[in-house]
């Protein structure tokens, strides 16, 4: 027993030692990244002052707060890469090909502005052009384009990065090759992106094309060809290479990560400072983000203000200010506090027994309280269906003025209508036979499972509310929450199984270059339906022959009557077949800023023109807003 | 000693045999997961892209890459082939980051937290409940009380409690991070400092709430063991208290050894609800994300990790207590 006493004394003490100096065992953190080791930076940063960048990467073990941005609710995890070939790579600050790409580190030749639904030239040098025959765009490069090596930014550059695009089959190429035929450089400043041709000799779809050119990033050639070299012809090496040598054209490169956080840091050689671009340098000289595990500790971290511009759902973000007092304010002083742009959706499962009736599909949608899940799952971060009635479109004054309002009115809902879904479904004959009371459709009862995925919190509160619905006109829905791994798995294979997934909520495209047009598309056409590993939408399996044309037509429209009407079409269908309904309008992202060290962030009414769009500053022209900030004090 | 060394073989032989066991559940339990993995991946790209064909290559690219397309036989052959190599292969969740790079950067963080907090509140709560059982009257009052108030409360309202009144209201300690979300780890005292300071509430929470449990369970053995011949013995004897709470709490603590080895055993798991709470880097979340996305390669190589500890703690505490234990030793060798 004495034995036994001894080797616990020597844990104890051991134990109390390790405790008391944590820092002993924390060390190997700081071998993980040191500064040192983040080096390179130095050396991917301008030829000009690369010697200067070293020192002071090498000195930096504090980030100066009046020097650093910081964010939240884009990064979740460690960063585990650099390379924008890679079609999963998590690096969301610096990486994210999409409507609105993020080209704080990357960047495209033009930008997108959801505020006027224009694209901005960013590495383009003034506007795109489609010849006269709807074949080909051409652009021009901005001449003061450079990588952060110091060379020029050409249209070799961009051919190329199209090329390897295609040759490795990545994501971008995958995506983009049914419509765009390929990209040449005519001169070192001139691109001509082609488009694949219909048998009008006209581009297929117009429309996707010239949004390649806001949503995909240029690539240096010369280290496309490194990285070639590395991978030795592997696609998949050349996709799962972390990069670190990565060459890159926008304002800030790589100088920190591990599994607490991500900084970058600004190139002071950036050639947008050129008088053709910004005129100046982004006022942060660190964008950093700290890696949170979950909502909570962002929102207490904004509160606090750790956190600059905070792109999370802040649950009743208006007590921030208004209970709290504290310098944080959205977009909007008042609900809907953002601008909503997608359309979270709930779908039918045609397959189950009534949702083939469009009568129960619609009493279903019509008797939900979509006041009541904007209030609770949104604390009233959303429009309200009275405010912006319900179509296709988001509530962006653009995409409001895409359809005729007065045409659809008729067909419009805003909810909790039980009366209406009552006598619809008594109209349709769907009633209780057996005085259960539940109706029936040859004598089985209408009951249904209403889903989405675990944890969704936001989503399974308005999921409880359809399901709340379905009680007051005689359905039995109940719920359930499969995890996600589950959920993605079956919702995107058809057909649907019989059971579980009868109504089923999914996402919408939010605000684009293609939009609405790629929203609607995506919502109902019947390319879609019945297929498997289907990323896109339409997962009810509508398939519609009128909705259909009307899709295929609109790309190559250029009357913009013919279009409007075709909106309008497409939205009575949508009204009158209810093949899915929108639950509530969501922003394209979170946009909640903390002024109390940096101001002047996007506001409503800031002055700005064009009016710089609330996606945290990094998002297609939102990353203007970095060339306002001024420090508060 | 003859008797000892087939004791020994036969806890070894029994190591083995479990160790193989468990080796083949850490491979298949995961993969009979309903899901699919390289679906999720496939939909983090889905967005922008728009044409189902593309999707569909992209998504046969992933499952060629990852080996989920072939029969899971060949999955384990490779499997335990790249094990004995040390290689868990690349994390599906955070790919193409290699498994063993994950765990690199989250086990230290994991142990530094995990181990001194289960062995401060081991400690301390065996003390108090000793205590609690040998003095009674008013510190038993107060004792038993507040330990089963304490070790009731589920983990994660004890590390919110903490973050409210310590970070949020009287700010004395920060809100998230391994260290201070400004710096930038190096060897000077501001950072070793920063590392301290955001140690504590996470350190606590955990300590607090094992506290509790161990206190309970050390008075019970400790009455027991007080009400024992022996004990009344040497008090007739006149032997003086501390001595006598010296001979129980060597006594009562068997069990609590058991206890100790299997929480070691089952650390590397990670705290969950302190770092998801205070955003603490380490395992715990890192093998929750893992196991919703279906990291098959990850969730494979944290369980492991956790069954080897788990078994060698058993196997150490098995043959501790075949030395310290006589009885033990002769009761599994009959």
């Amino acid at each position: 027993m004495k034995r036994l006493m001894f080797v616990l004394t020597i844990i104890v003490v051991f134990t109390l030692a390790l405790s008391a100096c944590a820092t002993a065992t924390e060390a190997p953190a700081a071998t993980e990244a040191p500064a040192a080791t983040e080096a390179p930076v130095a050396t991917e940063a301008p030829a000009a002052s690369g010697e200067a960048a070293a020192e002071v990467v090498a000195g930096d073990t504090v980030l100066p707060r009046e020097e650093t941005l910081y964010f939240n609710g884009q990064q979740w995890s460690a960063v585990v890469c650099w390379n924008p070939y890679s079609s999963n790579c998590n690096n969301a600050m610096a990486i994210a090909q999409q409507d609105n790409a993020r080209t704080i580190m990357f960047e495209t030749p033009y930008m997108y502005n959801m505020m006027d639904g224009k694209v901005y030239p960013l590495l383009a040098d003034g506007p795109y052009a489609w010849d006269e025959g709807m074949t080909k765009i051409t652009f021009k490069l901005n001449a003061a384009a450079k990588w952060s090596d110091g060379s020029a930014v050409t249209a070799d550059d961009v051919a190329y990065t199209w090329a390897s695009h295609v040759k490795y089959n990545t994501g971008t190429g995958a995506a983009n090759i049914l419509y765009v035929a390929d990209i040449v450089a005519v001169d070192p400043q001139t691109v001509e992106v082609q488009a694949v041709l219909g048998d009008d000799g006209k581009s297929i779809n117009p429309l996707l094309v010239q949004a390649y050119l806001s949503s995909n990033y240029v690539m240096q050639k010369a280290w496309t060809e490194a990285l070639e070299a590395r991978a030795a012809g592997d696609a998949a090496a050349f996709m799962a290479d972390v990069a670190e040598d990565v060459v890159y054209s926008g304002p800030y490169g790589k100088f920190f990560s591990d599994d607490t956080k991500v900084v970058y840091i600004r190139n002071d050689a950036y050639w947008g400072q050129d008088a053709s671009m910004w005129g100046k340098l982004p006022a942060p000289k660190y964008l950093a983000h700290i890696i949170y595990k979950d909502n909570a500790a962002g929102t207490t971290a904004l509160a606090a203000g750790e956190v600059d511009v905070s792109q999370q759902f802040n649950s009743n973000v208006q007590d921030l200010w208004l209970e709290q007092g504290l310098p944080i304010s959205t977009y909007l002083p008042e609900a809907p506090y953002g601008i909503g742009a997608s359309l979270p959706t709930a779908f039918f499962n045609t397959a189950s027994l009534g949702l083939d009736n469009v009568a129960v599909r619609k009493a279903i949608a019509m008797a939900v309280d979509y006041d009541t899940i904007i209030a609770n799952a949104m604390t009233n971060q959303s429009a309200t269906f009275t405010q912006v009635p319900r179509s296709l479109m988001n509530p962006t004054p653009g995409e409001q003025a895409a359809y005729d309002k007065a045409a659809v009115a008729d067909l419009q809902w805003a909810g909790n209508d039980i009366d209406g879904a009552i006598a619809l479904l008594d109209e349709a004959g769907v009633v209780d036979t057996d005085g259960d009371g539940f109706r029936d459709i040859d004598g089985k009862k209408l009951s249904y499972v209403a889903t989405c995925p675990n944890g969704w919190s936001d989503w399974q509160a308005a999921i409880e509310v359809v399901a709340a619905a379905g009680a007051k006109i005689g359905i039995e829905i109940t719920t359930q929450y499969p995890e996600w791994g589950v959920y993605q798995t079956v919702v995107t294979n058809s057909p649907l199984p019989a059971e579980g997934y009868d109504i089923f909520m999914m996402w919408s495209d939010g605000a684009g270059p293609t939009q609405p047009w790629g929203r609607i598309r995506k919502l109902l056409s019947g390319e879609f339906a019945g297929t498997t590993n289907n990323w896109n939408g339409n997962w009810s399996g509508f398939d519609n022959a009128d909705a259909n044309a009307l899709i295929d037509a609109i790309p190559t429209m250029t009357d913009a009557a013919e279009i409007k009407a075709a909106y309008t079409e497409l939205v009575k269908i949508y009204l009158t077949e209810v093949p899915s309904f929108t639950l509530m309008y969501r922003p394209q992202a979170f946009h909640t800023v903390n002024e109390s060290v940096w101001t002047n962030f996007p506001h409503e009414g800031d002055g700005t023109d064009p009016a710089v769009p609330p996606l945290n500053l990094t998002d297609g022209y939102s990353v203007a807003g970095l060339y306002n900030l001024t420090l508060v004090k | 000693m003859k008797g000892y060394r087939r004791y020994f073989l036969n806890k070894l032989l029994w190591l083995l045999v479990t160790a193989l066991f468990a080796f083949i559940l850490n491979f298949t339990l995961p993969r009979l997961m309903p899901g699919d993995p390289v679906a999720a991946i496939v939909a983090r790209l889905a967005q922008g892209m728009s044409n189902s064909t593309g999707m569909k290559a992209v998504y046969e690219q992933y499952a060629e890459q990852f080996g989920t397309n072939k029969p899971m036989i060949t999955q384990f052959v490779l499997y335990v082939s790249n094990v004995f190599q040390g290689n868990f292969g690349a994390s599906f969740s955070q790919f193409p980051r290699p498994v063993i790079d994950i765990l690199k950067s989250s086990v230290l963080w994991t142990v530094s937290l995990q181990f001194p907090a289960i062995i401060v509140g081991w400690i301390i709560g065996n003390i108090l409940g000793v205590l609690a059982a040998y003095i009674r009257k008013g510190f038993d009052k107060i004792v038993m009380p507040v330990s089963l108030f304490i070790s009731n409360l589920p983990a994660f309202g004890m590390a919110v409690i903490l973050l409210v009144i310590f970070a949020v209201d009287l700010k004395w300690f920060p809100t998230s991070g391994g260290y201070g979300f400004d710096l930038i780890p190096d060897f000077s005292w501001r950072f070793i400092w920063s590392v301290i300071v955001h140690y504590q509430l996470p350190f606590w929470s955990i300590v607090l709430i094992a506290i509790g449990g161990q206190a309970i369970g050390m008075r019970s053995m400790s009455i027991y063991e007080l009400n024992a011949d022996y004990v009344k013995y040497a008090r007739f004897l006149g032997i003086k208290d501390y001595k006598i709470v010296g001979y129980v709490f060597r006594n009562a603590m068997l069990p609590q050894i058991t206890g100790l080895a299997l929480a070691i055993g089952t650390m590397v798991g990670g705290a969950l609800v302190a770092e998801i709470i205070f955003s603490y880097p380490g395992l715990g979340t890192t093998l929750l994300s893992a196991i919703q996305g279906q990291d098959y390669p990850l969730i494979s190589a944290v369980t492991l990790i956790i069954t080897v500890m788990v078994l060698l703690a058993n196997f150490a505490i098995e043959i501790i207590y075949g030395l310290i234990d006589p009885r033990i030793k002769a009761a599994q060798t009959d």
